[in-house]
């Protein structure tokens, strides 16, 4: 289809007394394939028609609309048929530049110019609609399972719920009683999962599969085919998205060697003295023989660390559970509970309290010294650091152990992932399945597939069973976006896919490999890379990736990247004049810049913006294209990599960060200093303090000097 | 090093009886010793008091000088972020002390325990009743101008005070030496002996200066109740202090030089007596009133302070009635009241090592032992 593009460059909210628009007209007027070039005050109000009818009758296909961000009106400015491109003279010109000067008219010549000759790549995309199966897997059948089944059910999906265990539960089965989940949070509650398990049995839209086990699942959102093992049979299942609910175990006896567990009889974990309490009669390991006096430890100090990480916040409130079961069925008893950091987040303070209230129940801070056997039978406990004063020596009947809750590895169980990545779902710091906490905690990094309960992070019961709800409604939401061939998170609704121009493919492999959801897949026996569509964020990593660039989106590419530096002017032999590429990410690098328009802060006027949809999208080509055009510098803007990532891709800052060595071999190449290329981290609330750092880089390269290359 | 821990639950429980029953809600943030102005960096009161009586560890919470230190500023109250009340904990903990410490220990339980008030009643005014029987004066009032010591001389009534003030002064004395040696137990001590700070422990007390000091060094803007406790303590310390001062210029004046009572009323010592008498009035009814009114949130009043409010103010009280009533020329009154003052006056003196006056025992030896021992910063 031939190109047929509108330029529509508006003057209202400050841009027209900021910038020549007549000179933004006629650069419209000289691009090709241009059909129409406009003007108006304001075209979000009721010129927007003007846009409409171009669009409607004259066969306009291609929208260049120079206004406001594209972040802002995306539903004004919204054409069905065409494609839209945005050029931000508001935020990112009149609003962060002096108005009438000669280099804020250069940069808002340059992003036309860059905004013209992307649209002129620009194609619609065509969304890949196979996968439209709607079915929901939830494998675990324990209070998070459940409350996913009868969420989705309750939502209009089918269900089929696989348990491992001969019956429906999970650990809430082994509960004696549960804290206070309700004002005034004082008394313990029943578990009541009977309710949760025997609703879920009666739902006719819920499937239920016990002591049945998942034996691989392999496709693509929308279109997952699973593999399910019940009674020595396989049976085979077509299911649109999985809720992966299979809980928690305690920590490996080995962390709380250091207590006695396993040494010393009568040291136990808090999942043993649950199963004594809900059996009634709490008694030494050793003897039988009734209890007076036990010690409770959180193994929550400095040397606990594996340990702690695994829910301190839930068996702090279990280890408040146990003292109360202990001091009503024994009531000559008395609990001692020794903790570092004791934790009760929320309205369970009210219910520490109420356990303070027995005068039974001593509580101290304190350091654990060391566990030895005391006299006749009963375990020494030695404490120091504690604000009684002193060391103190405590002789317990029974030590209790508050165990963490290990979340249950996908990798060995659960899901056998049928990916070319691997089984399991990738893990972040702590062994859980790795997502984006703040942004989006139920997505992992397999599309599709959503991590609920105590796998996702410990919990207790109440907030598994929002937390299976919730992630059935996330899993709902993918099979939706699915079948209509859209991303989800955090590119939801994205339409577009990566394509591979197979011929030139090297086969190297890494973008299958560098994939941060696992949606590359290697043909077998041939290894060149295809894209297994739903999987896919739409990120552009793998288009970073790869060293010779084949891969591109209908909407996004290297080729696209590299037009828009080539329509930048640079102006020769001005050292007051350099000018910089930045490659700012969508998320929260380009949102900043916004922001510091917003707030009237002025940017450096010699910086030529290129959204990109992920720092890991940035092919080091990108870079060296820059320099070669003639650009004094290469600034990388985007969110921060490592352990405590803010990436919204999860890998592609930190993938960045490895491919930098590239580009800073493109600048040893070219004879350049490195210094002319940087990554800087910017969190969307930095945008108070962006334009001093900018502001900072500009005078690093005017310092450095002039690209050399200028005029080549 | 101490042994195993043996938490002496009873002990709590006590605590918590007297007035106390929040300080279970205590989780032991130390905001009430960063608010204390008696809190050191190695003496983090009354925190760790809180958590020695929450753990029963009794010995370790009497014998210890800083509760008696502690002159209810309530800054700690006021801050307590659980409200877990540590100053009327330190209350109850010095409460406690005096009947733990009494001598004999049955005097302290009796004074405690309000189902023995009737028999501690008793014991003054079958005394008094059993004099008056034997001066023949249980059935008829003497006659003409009213002089108190027609009815009952003096020289019974000094000799019945003496034999029992020499009782109270022994049980005062076992007290203060148990407690004393508690605390080197429990709290060691480097310093030399308590002659050098008797004199500076006094002057301390006479110029009040603790309660100045602990009022003075109020952290922010909130609300202690106990604000009015400098002046009012004043104004009782020295009501009381000028009504002794009364009674032992008249006794002079009887002995030394004969001059009978009553005095006329514009006599100097007389004046004293009774500007004395209406400053206690005034002060107790200050006390009364803030106990009655702040009580929700400076903290509960228990027996003892009831007890101890209320015997002092009566005995003031009928103090001034036997004074009006003979100047009434009421006979029929004056003379019984005369009894009935005597009585109070008996309970209010007497039990002075076993009642909340025992306070004057107790924190004055607190205060010679801090004054004169510190203790090392090991111990505490």
């Amino acid at each position: 289809m031939d190109k047929k593009l509108g330029v529509y460059v508006c003057s209202g909210c400050g841009i027209g007394e900021c910038v020549d628009k007549d000179k933004l007209v006629q650069i419209a007027r000289e691009a090709q394939q241009v059909s129409v070039v406009k003007t108006s005050p304001a075209f979000c109000l009721e010129d927007v028609r003007v846009i409409r009818d171009d669009v409607a009758k004259d066969g306009v296909n291609t929208v260049v609309i120079a206004a406001c961000s594209p972040r802002v009106n995306t539903d004004v400015f919204a054409f069905p048929g065409a494609t839209i491109e945005r050029v931000n003279l508001r935020e990112q010109v009149a609003w962060s530049h002096p108005p009438g000067h000669e280099e804020t008219q250069s940069l808002a010549n340059d992003a036309l110019r860059m905004g013209i000759v992307r649209a002129q790549k620009l194609k619609l995309p065509t969304p890949y609609t196979e996968g439209r199966e709607r079915t929901v897997l939830v494998v675990g059948g324990g209070v998070a399972g459940l409350s996913a089944a009868l969420g989705a059910a309750k939502a209009g999906a089918q269900v089929v719920l696989v348990e491992k265990e001969a019956r429906l539960g999970g650990f809430a089965v082994k509960l004696g009683k549960q804290y206070p989940k309700h004002p005034p949070y004082r008394d313990l509650e029943d578990v009541g999962v009977d309710a949760l398990v025997r609703e879920a049995e009666s739902c006719a839209d819920i499937e239920v599969l016990t002591a049945a086990e998942v034996e691989g699942i392999g496709g693509e959102p929308g279109a997952f085919e699973v593999s399910v093992k019940r009674n020595g049979e396989a049976r085979a299942l077509r299911v649109g998205t999985v809720v992966w609910a299979t809980g928690w175990r305690s920590v490996d006896a080995s962390e709380l060697e250091r207590y006695g567990l396993g040494t010393l009889p009568n040291v136990i974990t808090n999942v043993a003295l649950e199963e004594m309490a809900r059996a009634g009669k709490i008694a030494r390991p050793s003897d039988g023989k009734a209890v007076t006096t036990v010690a409770i430890l959180q193994g929550d100090g400095a040397e606990d660390e594996t340990n702690i990480k695994y829910g301190a916040h839930v068996t702090h409130l279990v280890s408040l559970k146990q003292a109360t079961y202990i001091r009503s069925l024994i009531p000559d008893s008395t609990v001692y509970v020794v903790y570092r950091d004791m934790q009760t987040p929320g309205q369970y303070e009210y219910f520490y309290k109420r356990v303070q209230e027995d005068a039974g129940v001593l509580f101290t801070r304190a350091r654990v010294t060391g566990v030895s056997s005391g006299a006749a039978g009963r375990v020494r406990v030695d404490l120091a650091d504690s604000p009684l004063g002193g060391a103190v020596q405590l002789e317990v009947d029974l030590l209790v152990l508050a165990a963490g809750m290990r979340p249950v590895s996908s990798e060995s169980e659960g899901l056998n992932l049928q990916y070319l990545q691997g089984k399991g779902l990738p893990v972040s710091r702590y062994g859980f399945a790795d997502s984006n906490f703040l942004c989006f905690p139920y997505e992992t990094r397999r599309s599709g597939i959503y991590s609920a309960g105590c796998v996702r992070k410990p919990m207790d019961l109440a907030a598994a069973a929002v937390d299976g709800a919730a992630a059935a409604l996330k899993a709902i939401q993918s099979v939706e976006k699915a079948s209509a061939g859209a991303s989800v998170h955090p590119r939801v609704g994205d339409l577009s896919y990566p394509s591979f121009f197979l011929q030139k493919c090297t086969m190297c492999g890494r973008c299958s490999q560098e994939c941060p959801f696992g949606a590359i897949e290697l043909t077998p026996g041939k290894d060149t890379p295809f894209v297994v569509t739903n999987r896919c964020r739409r990120c552009g990593v793998c288009m970073g990736a790869c060293p010779v660039q084949i891969i591109s989106f209908d909407d996004y590419s290297v080729d696209m990247v590299a037009a828009m530096i080539k329509a930048v002017e640079v102006p020769e032999g001005d050292e007051e004049k350099p000018r910089i590429l930045v490659l700012a990410c969508e998320n929260d690098a380009y949102p900043a810049l916004d922001m510091a328009g917003i707030n009237r802060r002025e940017l450096p006027a010699s910086l030529r913006v290129v959204p990109v949809r992920c720092l890991g999208s940035v092919n080091a080509i990108m870079a060296a294209d820059a320099f070669s055009r003639g650009f004094d510098g290469v600034l990388l803007l985007g969110c921060k990599p490592g352990e405590d990532y803010q990436c919204h891709f999860i890998k592609g800052s930190e993938l960045l960060t490895t491919r930098m060595d590239n580009v800073r071999e493109t600048l040893s190449r070219l004879m350049l200093e490195p210094e002319r290329a940087q990554v800087m981290e910017v969190a969307i609330s930095d945008f108070d303090a962006l334009p001093k750092r900018l502001a900072e880089f500009v005078d690093t390269i005017k310092a450095v000097g002039p690209n050399p290359m200028k005029g080549f | 090093m101490p042994g195993v821990a043996r938490p002496d639950l009873a002990f709590t429980r006590e605590i918590l009886g007297l007035g106390a029953g929040d300080l279970s809600s205590c989780y032991q943030c130390g905001t009430c010793s960063v608010v204390c102005p008696i809190s050191t960096a190695d003496n983090p009161f009354p925190r760790k008091e809180m958590i020695w009586v929450q753990w029963g560890f009794r010995e370790r919470a009497l014998a210890n000088a800083s509760i008696w230190l502690c002159h209810q500023c309530a800054t700690c109250t006021a801050y307590c972020p659980r409200d877990a009340k540590p100053a009327s904990v330190m209350a109850a903990l010095r409460e406690a002390s005096i009947t733990h410490y009494a001598a004999p220990a049955f005097m302290g339980r009796a004074l405690a325990d309000p189902r023995y008030l009737p028999l501690l009643l008793a014991m003054p005014v079958l005394i008094f009743l059993a004099l008056l029987g034997w001066l023949g004066h249980l059935g008829s009032l003497p006659q003409g101008r009213i002089v108190f010591s027609k009815f009952i001389p003096i020289l019974y009534i000094e000799g019945i005070f003496v034999a029992f003030m020499a009782l109270a002064m022994l049980g005062a004395l076992g007290g203060g030496v148990r407690y004393w040696r508690a605390m080197s137990r429990q709290m060691g001590g480097d310093g030399t002996g308590p002659q050098r700070a008797l004199l500076p422990t006094v002057v301390t007390i006479l110029r009040h200066r603790k309660f100045s000091e602990c009022a003075s060094h109020a952290p922010g803007e909130r609300r202690t109740h106990k604000g009015h406790l400098h002046r009012t303590h004043l104004a009782v310390f020295y009501g009381f202090l000028g009504l002794v001062v009364t009674t032992t210029s008249v006794g002079i004046g009887i002995y030394a030089f004969g001059y009978l009572t009553p005095w006329p009323l514009w006599h100097p010592v007389k004046l004293l007596g009774n500007a004395s008498g209406l400053a206690v009035i005034a002060a107790l009814a200050v006390f009364a009133w803030r106990r009655i009114a702040d009580g929700a949130r400076a903290g509960k009043s228990t027996y003892s302070d009831w007890l101890f409010l209320t015997v002092l103010l009566l005995t003031t009280l009928t103090g001034f009635l036997c004074q009006a009533l003979r100047l009434a020329d009421l006979q029929r009154l004056a003379y019984p009241m005369y009894v009935v003052h005597l009585v109070l006056i008996f309970f209010l003196l007497v039990y002075i090592p076993y009642s909340k006056f025992a306070h004057l025992v107790y924190r004055t030896t607190a205060m010679l032992y801090a004054a004169s021992r510190a203790p090392a910063a090991e111990a505490r």
